[in-house]
């Protein structure tokens, strides 16, 4: 019993919607980004400092309580990504709806930072995801995330919402669904266990 | 039940006090933080000071700084004197995107080329972007705080011990900046800047 | 394929068992990074808990060998992000011991202090989030006010909000900015005021003692059992920490009789001695934060470097040492063959024990209690992969 999870996606009529109901709707887009918080290192640390008291990006419209990626806009992903947990990363931007922006946090996330000789370490989110802003730090501090966002939020309010030109910033990864059975397929066995 | 609840009751006391008191968020974009001089926000060059000589690049834990140059040689300015040959950098790159922040460059660099500034507002919406050429690593100059005083009662030779690394064998570039340890000299390119 | 049994009945007497798969994380609040834990289940009762790593492994270990020791000491710093500058400090003072290097006993002091304000950066952390897992949000809001004031003046003397890398082989990096004791002793005296604060609203908390008194109770037979260590090992009283009985350093000293150190333990071993031996090292560790202060300063100044030759090479041989760091014992093998690059470092890393005791501590409880005990091993997911 496999129920297709079409991702939501940006209507046909945002094409045609008037230049004053645009500017609307990535205003609103702008200041109500609810993030998803991927964090898997040092990184993960400085960005819930900036979500506490004395950064508090609730300030710029950065909501940290989406309760998954199903909810979320924004996700961050902060830290580094090996190659074991690449697969969850993209199973997961995979469920997230349109619009969704992806901030690499990092050093890590950006390009492998450190890590970059290892053996099982992935050379950047971006090979995995397509990555809206990347915050340069190892780690960043909290101000730099709040820079990054919004450098983020002035790209929102410039976007021109056409699928056309949704295809265009996501490139390759415009168009996939991911279905239910591929979100919830159990983890590939490595191949000593297949034979 | 009011020994019950009484550590509950602590608890919101303290919630209630605090909720008196100031808070202390920091109005990041509107109001810039202040910064110590030693935070390591950015890599600036001074490209004047460069000789090209490539310890940055060679201990730099992930090799993350390109350097190319080429050697030229000057005439001679006296006559009979011989024609001198010096290094001249094409290009100084740091790839921020690798780069750990370990200001281990900055240590090794024997002729003060390098310097911290606090700067961190770079993020940037395409990552080739962050392979910053030497033209904006030199933008960032005017950034650098001026160097910190040493502690004051450190006498000299024990100052000069701070450095790690090693001597140049031979000063090739006269007029260059001493060494950070050593001392009073300010930093050139921070005095005329703005 | 455990065998499945599956009743269906309508009423008290029928309520299905059916043995239950369950994975936790590895991207899960609860596991404050990429843990993930396989459990079986038997309605709400764990019947088995593995705890499955890897997905942080970054293989550190490796990169070490193709670094130079001044290289090592700042990739060392990220494996266990949240004890930054302990973990710079041990893996100097193993290459300086297998030197035979003598360290300024300025830049011992400065160390000693920046390792226990770094413990003290930690605990609150872990301070904070365990009340977030429990359920309280309010506790990590006082927690990083804290943490923030002491951040604040770590970036003021390394430049870095979190990884510090500062320590150097043969001392540190730089001497200490002018004034900064001062300024770290009213950071310190800040703490100090506003920790009641946060204890008021963890110590004699009902709801929290309702969560974890009880719970989670380890053993000291198992604690010897799976090498766990650090503040979890004392809070069921196993009375060991390298501080003091190992001395590096300067702990020979601060953990002397009539000094200012003293090992925290506590006998219950569930998930709130836990906590309370966390709260309470935060106390010590500023109480010896403040002690080396005191000592830097009637020592007055002097050198924090050894001058180091062009290429340090570490003579041949093997040498283990181990530091308490601030979630237990961080050991450092380091085989070296005469080169400028270690042959082998291996780090012995406290949480990777730390969670592994989880398999035999988490059957026979309750769900519900999971991320109670799960949240109480104070672990760092990149301590456990490396």
């Amino acid at each position: 019993m496999t129920t297709d999870l079409p991702m939501p996606r940006v209507g046909a009529g945002q094409a045609a919607a008037p230049k004053p109901m645009r500017l609307v709707l990535n205003w609103g887009r702008r200041y109500s980004l609810w993030v998803f918080n991927f964090g898997l290192a040092c990184c993960a640390i400085e960005f819930i400092a900036a979500s506490m008291a004395r950064h508090d990006f609730i300030r710029l419209g950065v909501i940290p309580f989406a309760p998954g990626p199903r909810q979320a806009d924004l996700m961050v992903v902060s830290g580094t990504v090996t190659d074991k947990m690449a697969p969850a990363v993209r199973r997961l931007y995979d469920q997230m709806p349109e619009p969704k922006y992806v901030i690499s946090f990092g050093a890590c996330s950006n390009s492998g930072g450190p890590y970059w000789d290892s053996y099982c370490v992935t050379k950047g989110v971006d090979q995995l995801i397509p990555v809206d802003v990347y915050v340069p730090g190892c780690p960043p501090r909290p101000e730099a995330l709040l820079q990054g966002i919004l450098v983020l939020q002035q790209q929102i309010a410039q976007e021109k919402l056409q699928t056309k030109s949704l295809r265009g910033r996501l490139g390759p990864y415009a168009g996939r669904r991911a279905s239910a059975a591929e979100v919830s397929r159990p983890l590939v066995a490595p191949p000593e266990q297949t034979t | 039940m009011t020994k019950f609840l009484s550590g509950l009751a602590k608890g919101m006391a303290t919630t209630a006090r605090t909720m008196t008191t100031h808070a202390h968020t920091q109005q990041y974009p509107h109001v810039k933080p202040e910064l110590p001089s030693r935070s390591r926000g950015v890599i600036a060059l001074l490209e004047e000071n460069c000789t090209s000589c490539m310890l940055c690049a060679r201990e730099c834990p992930d090799w993350c700084i390109y350097i190319d140059s080429h050697k030229e040689t000057t005439p001679p300015t006296t006559e009979g004197g011989r024609a001198r040959q010096h290094n001249v950098l094409d290009r100084f790159a740091i790839d921020f995107s690798l780069c750990m922040y370990c200001g281990i460059c900055i240590e090794v660099c024997p002729f003060d080329a390098l310097f911290w500034s606090p700067e961190f507002e770079y993020s940037t919406t395409d990552i080739r972007d962050l392979l910053q050429e030497k033209e904006t690593l030199g933008q960032w100059m005017p950034t650098v705080p001026a160097p910190e005083p040493l502690v004051p009662e450190l006498p000299q030779t024990e100052a000069q011990q701070l450095v790690v690394d090693v001597e140049p064998e031979d000063d090739p570039a006269a007029g260059r900046t001493t060494k950070r340890g050593a001392g009073e000299v300010p930093r050139p390119g921070t005095e005329e800047q703005p | 394929m455990p065998e499945r049994e599956l009743t269906v009945g309508v009423g008290a007497g029928g309520l299905a068992t059916a043995d239950m798969v369950l994975n936790i994380g590895p991207q899960h609040p609860a596991t404050h990074g990429v843990l993930r834990l396989r459990i079986t289940l038997d309605g709400e009762r764990i019947k088995a808990a593995e705890p499955i790593v890897g997905y942080m492994h970054r293989g550190a270990e490796k990169l070490f060998e193709v670094r130079d020791y001044r290289q090592i000491l700042v990739l060392a710093n990220r494996h266990d992000w949240l004890s930054a500058f302990s973990s710079e400090i041990g893996a100097a003072l193993i290459v300086e011991r297998m030197l035979g290097m003598d360290v300024p006993e300025r830049a011992t002091w400065v160390r000693t202090l920046l390792a226990e304000l770094n413990r003290v950066l930690n605990h609150l952390m872990f301070l904070g989030s365990y009340p977030l897992e429990l359920g309280a949000i309010t506790p990590i809001f006082y927690a990083f006010r804290e943490r923030e004031e002491l951040q604040a003046v770590m970036e003021e003397v390394a430049g870095g909000r979190m990884h510090y890398m500062f320590g150097r082989i043969g001392g540190l990096r730089d001497d200490l900015p002018m004034g900064w004791t001062g300024r770290v002793r009213e950071a310190i005296d800040a703490v100090r005021r506003r920790l009641p604060d946060l204890e008021n609203m963890l110590v004699g908390n009902e709801i929290l003692q309702a969560r974890t008194r009880g719970v989670g109770i380890l053993d000291p037979k198992t604690i010897a059992a799976y090498g766990v260590s650090g503040p979890i090992a004392r809070a069921s009283g196993v009375d060991v920490d390298l501080r003091r009985d190992q001395p590096y350093l300067a702990y020979d000293e601060l953990f002397a009789p009539g000094g200012p150190g003293r090992v925290v333990t506590r006998e219950a071993g569930d998930c709130l001695a836990r906590l309370e031996v966390l709260l309470e090292q935060v106390h010590v560790s500023l109480e010896l934060a403040q002690a080396c202060l005191e000592r830097i300063e009637s020592l007055g100044p002097g050198p924090v470097n050894v001058k180091l030759p062009k290429v340090l090479k570490v003579p041949e041989g093997a040498d283990y040492l181990a530091t308490e760091n601030p979630l237990g014992f961080n050991g450092y093998y380091l085989v070296s063959r005469g080169d400028k690059t270690p042959w082998r470092l291996k780090l012995r890393s406290a949480s990777f024990n730390n969670v592994q005791v989880l398999s035999t501590l988490l059957p026979g409880t309750l769900l519900a209690d999971m991320v109670a005990i799960l949240g109480s091993m104070f672990f760092v997911v990149g301590d456990v992969d490396k």
